[in-house]
């Protein structure tokens, strides 16, 4: 590695780590969570970055050497749809298949009553969860994957073995990109490991949104118990790909656990007290959580304020990030602020006076990563991302 | 003393699988015969590989 790529990457490294820390480093960090704009910017489409992913991190990487950015996630177009394609997942829309080639790919939930997991199966997933996914839910999202006792086939059994190939064929290319963001333009990676919350899980992948409202009604003690089963699991996963280093945080997605998705009884019976042991126990080991706090969640700050001292970094969506600040930001690092909506359709001047606003509010003291609000896609213009990063580094000097 | 261990192992059987495994050792090992030498290696390399297992459901419900 030349030696400034080196120095610029330890300066970035210590600048990012600084403020999750929640203190005042030299300037604000950068770390946009660039997605289909990498493609945008790249001269991809969608269905390119989406279906190939050394598409996708080439335009990463691009990204990461034409912008001033400290760090990014290697690839933010996370999902590949060659793999899923190889496995056989029915639930999502690919682009250039289901949807245009230039639009993002999407998630497609069932109807209520065609949810991956029946009513009626709590206790299979309560009793083994490992087990119930491979020998019931797998065979339900897998057009291939014949289900337990049918017939096995020439797809059932090609699935296993071209998506645990492709799965780790995949796994294994981001230890070379993440070297190569750091030799070419000195970006540090910003997330290692990935959490869902057992709540957020359920609505997601097993009972659907509308199925899990009818449980927590109808079986609240059911829903309660699966939550409690996906505890160890899901500890285990994001402490098995959490950065060893422990500079870096995993990240966490939140999705519908919050109001109004849910009342704040529900949020409180059973979304937070089968997050916050999680939470507790990454933290006993070293690494911090990064709340992705996709919508709105402020009516639950109280509740993460609980956690200990710098144990997470919040991410900020369509929540005030004023009130954030006021209620967590003395114990928490924050990131985002700046709308999706401004970077798609607002003007470069309109973008700067954005950022002024939210440094001037929120960042004085450190503790605070520019950032969008969600993740960027190709709806947004390249001149007002040039902004924000532009902006911030100009005026974001402490 | 054999059996001795066999009554511990057991318990463990009933309880819910650990995170990180699909099929456990201690289930695996009764359909092998006595192993010689490094029972140790056998072992690990069993838990190593059958963790892959694990680490693809997983994913596959949390990433994918």
């Amino acid at each position: 590695m030349a030696k400034d790529m080196e120095q610029l990457y330890t300066e970035r490294l210590k600048r990012y780590v600084t403020a999750m820390r929640n203190e005042k480093p030299d300037k604000i960090p950068i770390r946009p969570f660039v997605a289909e704009f990498t493609a945008k910017y790249a001269g991809y489409t969608c269905q390119q970055v989406t279906h190939d992913y050394e598409k996708a991190f080439a335009a990463a990487r691009k990204c990461a050497a034409d912008f001033d950015w400290d760090a990014i996630v290697p690839n933010m177009v996370y999902v590949w749809t060659g793999l899923t394609q190889a496995i056989g997942t029915k639930y999502y829309a690919v682009p250039g298949i289901d949807v245009p080639p230039d639009t993002g790919f999407q998630y497609l939930e069932p109807p209520e009553e065609k949810a991956f997991m029946k009513p009626d199966e709590y206790d299979q997933l309560i009793n083994d969860p490992t087990g119930f996914l491979f020998n019931v839910w797998l065979p339900r999202i897998s057009a291939d994957v014949s289900a337990m006792g049918e017939p096995t086939s020439y797809r059932n059994n090609l699935s296993f073995l071209k998506g645990g190939m492709a799965m780790l064929n995949y796994f294994n290319a981001f230890g070379t990109q993440i070297e190569l963001m750091r030799t070419e333009s000195g970006t540090v990676s910003a997330i290692s490991g990935i959490l869902k919350a057992p709540f957020d899980i359920i609505a997601d992948k097993l009972r659907g949104y509308l199925g899990l409202v009818s449980d927590v009604l109808e079986r609240p003690d059911k829903v309660l118990a699966a939550c409690e089963a996906l505890i160890p699991h899901l500890t285990h996963v994001a402490l098995s790909g959490a950065d060893p280093d422990k500079n870096v945080p995993i990240g966490f997605w939140m999705h519908r656990g919050c109001v109004p998705f849910f009342s704040k009884e529900h949020f409180e019976k059973f979304y937070w007290p089968t997050l916050k042991p999680i939470i507790e126990e990454i933290w006993a080991n070293g690494h911090q959580v990064l709340f992705y706090a996709e919508g709105d969640w402020n009516a639950h700050l109280k509740a993460f304020a609980e956690l200990p001292d710098g144990s997470i970094v919040y991410h900020v969506d369509m929540g005030d990030i004023f009130e954030v600040h006021k209620v967590i930001g003395d114990k928490f690092c924050i990131s985002g602020g700046i709308p999706n909506y401004l970077l798609s359709v607002g003007k470069p001047d309109e973008v700067r006076d954005y950022c002024k606003k939210i440094i001037d509010g929120v960042a004085g003291d450190g503790g605070y990563i520019m950032d969008a609000s969600a993740i960027v896609q190709n709806d947004a213009k390249v001149e007002n991302i040039k902004a924000m990063t532009d902006f911030t580094r100009e005026y974001g000097v402490y | 003393m054999a059996e001795q261990k066999q009554s511990k192992r057991d318990p463990a059987l009933r309880e819910p699988k650990k995170p990180g495994v699909c099929i456990p050792w201690e289930e695996k090992v009764k359909e092998l015969k006595e192993i010689s030498a490094d029972k140790e290696l056998v072992r690990k390399v069993w838990e190593d590989i059958d963790a892959l297992g694990y680490v693809y459901i997983w994913q596959c419900l949390l990433s994918f």
